[in-house]
This record gives C-alpha cells, structure tokens and sequence, in this order.
C-alpha cells in the first residue's frame, strides 16, 4: 500500500519536473533545429535539413564583429562590476555602518527597474552629456543594472564570511594589506566567481538596454531583433544558437572551474 | 596570594563602554610572566571584551594597558607580542594545516623551508599526525583544529597567548584531554596564558590564578584554593559550584541567626561582621549526624532526594522551605530513606561568611 503510494508519488514527481524542463528547455533546442534548414523562410516543422547557414553566418565578417562588440561590452562590464559589486558587497554584509541599512534597499532597486525604461532614460542621459553612443556608453548603461545584481551575489558569500578571520590574520602580525590579499581575497573567492559569471552572462544576453545606448555599434542580442523584424534569413537562429551556447559554454566552464578550485583547496591527504 | 613573578601585564582602572553600559568596568589586575591566568563569569559580564582589549581587538575607553611597564593601549593587534586563539577558532579555510600554522612565519618573510620546519614540530608536539600537513583545515575533527589553531599561535611565539573558550563547543572527554595538554604546554613553554571560560572546572583545573567577573567588573582573583575555600562574596562563591546558602545576622561573638530557619549558628568568632551576610557550606561539610552532639551545628530536616556523582552522592534535605545539599562519599555508610527525617550538622570552620551580594 504504502509501496505503491511511494511509487506513484516518485512517477508523478518524475513527470511533474520532466515537463517543466521541457517548457523551460524546448524553446532553445527549436531554435538549433531551425537553424538546420536548407530552405532560405521561417517554416516549421523542417522539411529539408542542410548546414549551408551554418558555414555562410561563421564565415559572415558581420557577425564576426557583432561576436566581437558583443564580448568587449561582456568583457568590460564583468571587470568594472566585480571591482564595484566586491566593495559594494563588502559595505553591503560585512561593516556595520550608519545608512547601510538604506544602502541596502537602494543599490537592489536598480534590479527591479523595467530595462528598457532604464535604457531610454540613460539615452536621455547620455545625449544631455553630449556622449556619442557606442559600445562604451552600452558599457555604462550595463553596468547601471548588473553591478547591482553581482552586488547581491557577492554579498550572499559575504555575509557567511567569519569576520574573526580578518582578525586572527591581523593578530598574527599581519598588516592591513596583507589580510586583504592573504585572508578576506582568497576566502572570498568563490563569491568574486560567480559574480564574474554572472555579469558576463548577463551583459552577453542583454537585448533592451543595448538597443538603445549602442548607437552605431551593434551586439549579437540587437542584431538578432533587427534581423527578426525586418531581412530574415536561417542565418538568425545559427547566431541564436551560437549565442546561446556561447553563454553555455563559459557557464559549464565556470562550473568546472570552480570545482577545480575547491578541489585544489581541499588537496587531499 | 601565592607569590608572583614579575608583572608582564598590567590593567590600570580599565573601562570600555558600549553606549552607556560598562562592559568592563574599573578593571585593575597584573598577571605575572608565565603565569595562567583564567578570567571566569557568567554571559555578558564583559569577559571576551576584556581579552580583546588586551590582545588590541578593542580599544579601552579609559585606563591604561602597560605591557613590561609600557603603556600599549594604542598599539595595534599586529604590532603586539601577542597571540589569540579564538572561540571559533578562526582557523583560514582556505588553506592546509600547514599553512595555517605557518601564517604568522610567512607575514614575516621567514624562508619555506625554515617555516616547514617549525610549523613540523610544533605539529608534533601538538600530537598531529605528520601527514595532515597538507591536508585542508576544513577537513579536521574539532580536536584536531583545536590543535591547529594552538600551533598557529604558538608558531607567531607571543609572550602572552590569549584563549577566549576554545573549548567550548568539545565534548567532555576530549575536553578533559585537551585541557591536560594545553596545561603541558604551558609548562613546556613557560609563556604566560590568559584563558577565558565559564566552566569552574577548567579554570580549576589549568590556572595559576582566577579572576572573577561580573557585571564588567573584576570582583576577586585569587588562586583557585582562594576562591574556592575563601569566596568574598555570595556570587563567587555560587558560581564556584553547588552551594547551601543561609542569609544570616550578626548575633553576638562566635553566632549568627537566620531568621527564616528560626535557628542560631556558631561561626568562627573573627569572622563576625555587621554587613548583611550569608553563611556559605559546601555540600561536601555537611554530613548526617545520628545525634545533634556530634557536630556544633545541627538542623533537622527531611530526606527529599538523591543523585549519583560519580565516586559520591549528593542528597537534598529539606528544612522548613530551604532545601540544603549534602554530598558523601559513596562508600560511607549510610542508611537513611527517602522521605525519613534525617539530622545534618556542620563546625564552624567548615562554614564560611560572605557578603550578601
Ligand atoms: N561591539 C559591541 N557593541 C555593543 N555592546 C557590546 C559589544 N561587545 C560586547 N557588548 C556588550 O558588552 C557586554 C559584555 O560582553 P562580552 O562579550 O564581553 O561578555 P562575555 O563575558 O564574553 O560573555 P560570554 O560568556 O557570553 O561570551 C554584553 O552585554 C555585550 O552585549
Ligand atoms: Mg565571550
């Protein structure tokens, strides 16, 4: 009775997270299968497969460029928003300060912002400064909505950081700088990590606040709508796809990295 | 007192306040080179603030730290000769045993090789095994990273060396281990320890000395027969372990009365004072009597209870509303029952008379 409960349960458990990854996965594999097509329209299901797209989008200097923008802005971004997310973590969990609790609301909000209401309003802002829009300023306008969040993915890590460590390190002799780099840096590191991650992936796949402080110069995400609208060719799900598994790729890398490290640490005896 | 070498460290009316409460309150005290000093006392009464003031966690609102005669109060923790060894042990996660143990050495400059060598002894003599030199600290055993945060002290070579309750959070019998060990190393290192705790036990156990604390005040320090046979005060002696406390009034030379047990004791006749007063007797002076002759003092009450102690036995006798503590050993003879009316009886030098507060 009470077997076959357990069994039932255990089916209904299987289906129920089967078909949630199906609705969340599916999505992203039809854009591979349309990008097999041989046919030059959008037509599912696909009637004659061919990798032609394929070789004509890698070998397109156009999208070579968009890949290449697209990874500057990611680049940038991920260095400025850990220097800004790792101090703002710190201020965020660790030191007791008069207007941290304040802080703490307001540096979270900017995550909640519609994005592209963000964008247009940094539009504004950028065309007021008399800045020309390019790369840098979508840099800037990244930074305004993802330094906040690795923010608050450094500052989970931060608040389960032992603050008697920074003090059993100056105890021992060491200087301010010395517990910095030998103590607080590298138990932190993990946080710093993933923070980096996110803020690559983050600033890779950002569609709304690129489309409007570019300008001239044009990311994968942006091109990807532009074609969508107006000019589609199969060329559009092969950058999709290529888009997506580039932001698979550095996730599974940073993954295995990360294991890497904590195993390196925990060298066996 | 026993006689004290010369004072390595010296607190001279210390205060901290936190706001407007006194964590620590007019502290003066000097702890002599080499000796174990141990600074007991209940939750909050200012202890750990006390320790991180003198290893330069903290900074004293007011008074003077004087280390070897100089005045140390502004100098900071890494400037000090002085090591602590935290209550979460505060040990690097991120590194090997080794490593830890090496810390100190390597903010230092000291050479690898030379750093090895030292961190391998002290990992012997601290009973680690040799090859848990690289393995990762966070893969250690409670008493294992007890070790290692006391050989990561010892290899900074401190003149004084703090303890804030690292042992704590151990069960009984490692404690009692790691108790008799960290005593061994006292010795062996001849260097002066300054450990906190709440157990009456361990400060009894380890200490050339101990101070009590309460309410961020110092309110007697004393070796540990001092505070133990001679508590100044109802406080000291309640946290030295099960006592029977009798509020008590002068009455006349060599007596005090309690009013609630409507009775006279004889006390020792210098003793007498004027102050309000408790009469303190340790469980262990009081004993049965068959008759009220065979002690000077005699009560009569009624057997309530009893519990095994190990090698004695403890019984509660209710007189009247008080219930008093009697302790024997196991193999004394002894046939009185639950619920019989028993007699017990102390002498006068066994009674001690202490300041009702
Ligand atoms: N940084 C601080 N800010 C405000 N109050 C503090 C601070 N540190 C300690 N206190 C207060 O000072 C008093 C003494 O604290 P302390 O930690 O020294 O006690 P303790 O004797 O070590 O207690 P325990 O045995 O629980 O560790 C407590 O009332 C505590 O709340
Ligand atoms: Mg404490």
């Amino acid at each position: 009775m009470s077997d076959s409960n357990y069994s039932v349960r255990h089916i209904l458990i299987g289906v129920w997270t089967a078909a949630v990854l199906m609705f969340v996965f599916l999505p992203s594999a039809t854009i591979l299968i349309a990008s097999m097509t041989a046919s030059r329209y959008f037509t599912f299901p696909i009637t004659a497969f061919g990798f032609d797209w394929w070789s004509k989008t890698i070998n397109s200097l156009e999208v070579r460029s968009l890949a290449y923008t697209s990874l500057s802005i990611a680049a940038v971004v991920t260095v400025i928003a850990v220097v800004l997310g790792f101090f703002g973590a710190l201020a965020f969990a660790r030191y007791d300060w008069r207007g941290r609790k304040l802080y703490q609301k307001f540096i979270l909000l900017p995550i909640f912002f519609p994005q592209s209401v963000l964008g247009l309003a940094l539009l504004l802002w950028f065309n007021a400064l008399g800045f020309t829009l390019s790369w840098k300023t979508a840099v800037l306008a990244h930074l305004v909505w993802i330094a906040p969040v690795v923010t608050l993915v450094m500052a989970i890590q931060v608040y389960s950081f032992d603050p008697s460590l920074e003090e059993a390190a100056t105890d021992l002799g060491a200087s301010r700088w010395q517990t910095f780099r030998e103590v607080t840096l590298p138990v932190l590191m993990p946080g710093i990590f993933s923070g980096s991650l996110f803020a690559f992936l983050l600033s890779w796949g950002n569609f709304p606040l690129s489309l409007f402080t570019t300008g001239a110069d044009n990311t994968l995400p942006k091109y990807l709508y532009a074609k969508m609208v107006a000019g589609y060719t199969p060329g559009v799900p092969v950058l999709g796809t290529i888009s997506t598994a580039a932001a698979a790729i550095v996730l599974f890398g940073g993954y295995v990295a990360m294991l890497l490290l904590t195993r390196n640490r925990k060298a066996a005896l | 007192m026993t006689a004290m070498s010369k004072p390595i460290l010296q607190l001279k009316n210390v205060r901290k306040a936190f706001g407007t409460l006194a964590a620590v309150d007019d502290v003066n005290l000097s702890i002599g080179e080499g000796e174990f000093f141990t600074i007991v006392g209940p939750s909050g009464s200012g202890k750990t603030t006390l320790i991180r003031m003198l290893a330069g966690m903290e900074k004293p609102t007011s008074g003077d730290i004087l280390l070897h005669d100089k005045r140390i109060n502004d100098t900071p923790a890494n400037e000090r000769p002085t090591c602590m060894v935290f209550q979460s042990l505060a040990l690097f996660p991120h590194r090997t045993v080794g490593q830890n143990i090496e810390f100190a050495l390597k903010i230092r400059n000291v050479d690898p090789a030379v750093r090895e060598k030292r961190a391998r002894e002290l990992m012997q003599q601290l009973h680690l095994p040799a090859d848990y030199y690289s393995k990762n600290v966070t893969l250690c055993s409670g008493g294992e990273r007890q070790r290692v945060a006391l050989a990561r002290a010892l290899a900074f070579d401190p003149q004084i060396l703090f303890f804030d309750e690292p042992l704590s959070a151990i069960d009984y019998k490692l404690r009692k281990t790691l108790e008799k060990e960290l005593k061994d190393i006292h010795r062996e290192t001849g260097k002066t320890f300054v450990y906190i705790t709440h157990s009456l036990e361990e400060a009894m156990v380890m200490s050339d000395r101990i101070g009590v604390m309460r309410r961020g005040k110092l309110i007697q320090v004393g070796s540990p027969n001092e505070i133990y046979s001679t508590p100044r005060s109802r406080f000291v002696s309640e946290f030295m372990g099960d006592v029977n406390v009798i509020p008590v009034e002068a009455n006349g030379a060599g007596s005090v009365r309690s009013q609630s047990l409507g009775a006279s004791f004889k006390v020792p006749a210098n003793s007498v004072e004027a102050k309000a007063q408790c009469l303190v007797v340790r469980p262990e002076f009081l004993r049965f009597l068959d008759t009220p002759a065979e002690a000077q003092n005699s009560l009569k009450g009624i057997l309530y209870n009893e519990y095994a102690l190990g090698s004695r036995i403890q019984y509660q006798v209710r007189v009247g509303e008080k219930v008093f503590l009697v302790e024997k050993l196991r193999q004394q003879p002894f046939k009185g029952k639950l619920d019989d009316e028993v007699l017990i009886g102390w002498d006068p030098e066994n009674a001690i008379l202490v300041a009702d507060e």
